[in-house]
């Protein structure tokens, strides 16, 4: 006798995995938003934004940072690959696996040239 | 399942202008970053945003860059509720949460730019 199996609809393919990073990246990015929102709108008292930019300089906000950088070239990247899955109908979803890796070596390439004149002015 | 949505439309105007301001966040981060990060010395401080901040050009950049972000933020929020939240209840909860939570940080910072030293400089020196 057959068992009644359970078979998940979705299966951990690219598609997925890029999915899951791309709501995860979402959502932190709100946060930032939120936090940035109010960071900045110390500036009306000069005093308190430049000790509070000078606390940020420390190097856990730095590693932060880096982080931050990672996590919106995700999502920028990611996202208008979403947005060519959407409009370009005719060809879009057939290669969103393509892209997905497409977007993942742009990614890389973009993180670097960000990160690495980074890192380069927080060793200094 | 409850299907029935709060709002009672399909979505469909807030996932078509998700995808526009994507783009246009896409563009302006580009602007952000390079005129933050990659220009200058790298450094944020008073002076510095205050040398931009003088001209109205970068207020309607910076107010632009704010309504896309936060729009662009809650739409994507208004999904993820629509996922995990069914009951009307809580939809309706959560979502006014967010409005109010979004209302709030865009007038704190619209405030912030609008307000921020009157003393106009269409082309500010770069510091
Ligand atoms: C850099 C430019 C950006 C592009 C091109 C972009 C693109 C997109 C796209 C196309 C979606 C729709 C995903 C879907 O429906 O499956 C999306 C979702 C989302 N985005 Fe962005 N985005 C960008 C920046 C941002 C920023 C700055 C924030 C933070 C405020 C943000 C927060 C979100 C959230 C919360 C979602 C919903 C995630 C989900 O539905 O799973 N995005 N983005």
């Amino acid at each position: 006798m057959k068992k009644n199996v359970y078979e998940p609809r979705y299966r951990y393919h690219a598609g997925t995995v890029a999915w899951i990073l791309h709501r995860l990246s979402g959502l932190a990015l709100i946060l930032y938003l939120a936090m940035h929102i109010w960071v900045i709108h110390h500036l009306n008292r000069p005093l308190d934004f430049n000790n509070i930019m000078a606390f940020l300089n420390e190097p856990v906000f730095k590693i932060l940072e880096l982080g931050l950088w990672g996590v919106i070239v995700y999502h920028a990247l990611n996202g208008l690959r979403i947005i060519m899955i959407d409009f370009f109908t005719r060809k879009g979803a057939a290669v969103q696996k393509q892209m997905f890796w497409g977007a993942v070596v742009l990614g890389v390439v973009v993180f670097a040239a960000g990160a690495i004149p980074f890192v380069g002015t927080m060793i200094k | 399942m409850n299907t029935k949505l709060v709002t009672g439309d399909s979505g469909v105007k807030r996932w078509f202008y998700q995808r526009l301001t994507g783009i246009f966040l896409a563009v302006l981060l580009i602007v952000h970053f390079a005129v933050m990060h990659f220009t200058g010395t790298g450094e944020t401080n008073y002076q510095i945003v205050e040398a931009r901040l003088a001209s109205p050009l970068w207020k309607t950049f910076d107010l632009a860059f704010l309504a896309f972000a936060l729009y662009h933020g809650m739409a994507g929020l208004w999904v993820v509720i629509d996922d995990y939240v069914h009951r009307d209840g809580w939809r309706l909860l959560i979502y006014s949460a967010a409005v109010l939570a979004a209302v709030l940080f865009f007038t704190l910072g619209a405030v912030t730019i609008i307000t921020f030293r009157p003393h106009i400089v269409w082309f500010p020196p770069k510091v």
